[in-house]
């Protein structure tokens, strides 16, 4: 039935070709990060390393778990990303699960309290003089309470919740088990796909986020890891003009420079690892994204 | 399956004369499930609503230390701030910056996912497919900063790969400024947010394509179609409803980076003194005059003409959408 014309083989080839290249230009930059922070560091200034590092070395991985600084902003970054994915889930799902619930009076005033603040906001300056007002600029907390609800998962979470078959809440209550027991007890241990994907996609904004470490903090020790690698952005981190570093570090030939690539692997590894996770969900969590709009 | 609707039939009914019982003993009966709801509230209330008041901001001579509630007693002054920004030197600039930005991310980028999608579609080798699609998805999950970071060690002057590449090509003879010249800015927002999330956009086209019916592409292979003219006319009006959708969206949301990420942080990120007539934009400009210089009243007066700005784009697209493809969001 499906013969191949000459036509189907030209197509073939090209297509082939064209996403095999997309591929290897996605992929590139970061195996390129990985060669460069295993490799000397004024020896990565001369440039001209393309596949295999030229002087291989674990320094810039030691001077990296070395200096408390990146570690404890490393820190930060987990503990905001366990932290912030676990309040959102509980009180997203702690709110779903209340609009979820059958016959509920109010429902549909409920539902657009949501909806218009998910289309709507303030602006950046209002939202800051808020959170100044709450005491809330220059604590940890301003990393993960202002999100606690999000209103994107909440639609979501609700919808889930809807698909749990009624018979199973009926027994429990007739058993005697309260609206919070049976929260706590049957709903959330039979939301793990959905805590899951939630957990995924909020742990890795969380994981990513500067921001909001950029705007509403500015003591030193909340610092997350990604705003210390915008630091050195924005200082320019391009390898000439780290003369003077390289001059002081010409012992262990660790850079600003190699120091920065260190830092970018470390902030992509966590991501690589849950990504074989990320994947089963992030499909279905777009699409009810998008629906949504 | 029958058994379960008998057994839920009867105790349907008996809910019903539920609905006629005083409101507050049904109150009364569903407290934990309010309770919930209102828990939740509270965060969106404090956290949405309330600074959607501080718009208010933009017309008064607002002073940080009068706090929330100077927010509504501070004096008002019309639109001072209003008028100071559109007489600003770098005023024309700026606006032009951000649509400029907007709208060629827009041109170049949101063909993208639907040419991958259908690229990825066509091919055979599932495994492959499945490997292709997999890293296209990956930048999506990646900070702008790493993204920014890599842009800089690859475009240095110095000793970066692009540089090194194009002079390898003999296709220059001296490094090209990148970064530090405004030329390229443009060039280099559109590029690096194709690369981080084209491949992300394409699962919404690959799912609108797999619903199409197979047996559409037997008959045209029968007619004697080639791939590309099944292509044409099967694959691409199939997904035409998803397009439409997607590209109100796209439009909806162009003035923040649309659906390709952040203009804020790009703009943030890359811009520096060298190429900052072209990478101003209005978000990091009320940044600096907010956050930075504690501008509050004249940098919420720039926020706010961004919604504006916005919202007629968001309007203006679903009208012609309609009018065009009687399609639309709204």
């Amino acid at each position: 039935m499906h013969r191949r014309t000459v036509e189907d083989r030209i197509f073939d080839t090209v297509n082939i070709s064209l996403l095999v290249i997309i591929t290897l230009i996605t992929m590139y930059p970061f195996y390129y990060l990985i060669i460069i922070s295993f490799n000397n560091g004024l020896d990565s200034s001369l440039g001209g390393i393309y596949f295999w590092p030229r002087e291989f070395t674990l320094n810039n991985y030691e001077k990296f778990l070395s200096d408390p600084k990146w570690i404890k902003s490393f820190g930060v970054s987990v503990l905001r990303t366990v932290v912030g994915a676990s309040i959102t889930i509980f009180f997203t799902c702690l709110t779903a699960y209340g609009l979820a619930y059958r016959n509920l009076m109010f429902q549909k005033a409920y539902f657009s309290f949501f909806i218009v603040a998910m289309y709507t906001s303030g602006g950046l300056i209002p939202y800051y003089v808020v959170l100044r007002s709450l005491g809330l600029l220059n604590t940890f907390w301003v990393y993960v309470v202002p999100g606690a609800v999000t209103i994107f998962f909440l639609i979501i979470a609700v919808s889930f919740f809807r698909e749990i078959p009624a018979e199973m809440e009926e027994s429990a209550r007739i058993d005697g088990a309260s609206d919070l027991t049976i929260f706590f007890k049957m709903i959330l241990p039979v939301s793990k796909p959905l805590m899951a994907a939630m957990g995924l996609f909020i742990g890795v904004g969380q994981w990513n986020s500067w921001v909001d470490s950029a705007y509403f903090v500015n003591k030193d020790s909340l610092r997350t890891l990604t705003y210390r690698m915008m630091e050195i952005i924005n200082q320019g981190m391009i390898p000439t003009d780290m003369a003077s570093a390289e001059r002081a570090a010409a012992v262990t030939g660790v850079t600003t420079f190699s120091i920065q690539v260190t830092a970018m692997v470390i902030a992509v590894i966590p991501i690589l690892l849950v990504y074989p996770f990320l994947q089963k969900y992030f499909v279905q969590g777009i699409m009810i994204g998008s629906v949504k709009g | 399956m029958d058994q379960l609707t008998k057994i839920s039939a009867p105790q349907r009914t008996q809910q019903l004369p539920a609905a006629k019982r005083s409101v507050w003993r049904q109150i009364a009966k569903q407290k934990y499930a309010h309770l919930f709801v209102l828990t939740g509230m509270l965060f969106i209330l404090v956290f949405n609503y309330l600074p959607m008041f501080g718009i208010l901001m933009a017309f008064k001579d607002y002073s940080i230390s009068s706090g929330i509630k100077g927010i509504f007693t501070s004096d008002w002054v019309g639109l001072k701030y209003f008028k100071e920004f559109v007489g600003a030197y770098n005023f024309k600039l700026i606006v032009t910056n951000t649509l400029a930005i907007s709208l060629l991310k827009l041109f170049f980028t949101f063909p993208l996912p639907i040419l991958l999608a259908i690229m990825f579609n066509e091919v055979r080798s599932k495994f492959f497919k499945r490997f292709a699609q997999t890293v296209s998805y990956f930048p999506h999950f990646i900070s702008w900063i790493v993204v920014s970071g890599l842009l800089v060690i690859f475009l240095s002057t110095n000793s970066g790969i692009v540089n090194d590449l194009l002079k390898g090509l003999g296709l220059i003879e001296n490094s090209l400024p990148f970064l530090s010249s405004p030329n390229y800015f443009w060039g280099l927002a559109v590029t690096t947010a194709m690369w981080k999330e084209a491949g992300w956009w394409t699962i919404i086209f690959l799912a609108a394509i797999s619903g199409l019916s197979p047996a559409l592409y037997d008959a045209a292979e029968m007619d004697g179609a080639g791939r590309l003219r099944r292509i044409w006319h099967i694959t691409l009006p199939g997904i035409r409803g998803t397009i439409v959708v997607v590209l109100i969206m796209a439009i909806g949301s162009l003035l923040g980076g649309g659906l390709v990420g952040s203009n804020f942080e790009q703009s943030y990120l890359l811009g520096n003194a060298m190429n900052n007539e072209r990478s101003e934009i209005l978000q990091t400009y009320a940044f600096k005059m907010g956050l930075a210089q504690g501008r509050y009243a004249y940098a919420t007066a720039i926020d706010l003409l961004q919604s504006i700005i916005a919202i007629i784009l968001v309007f203006g697209s679903n009208y012609i959408s309609k009018k065009i493809t009687k399609n639309g969001l709204f």
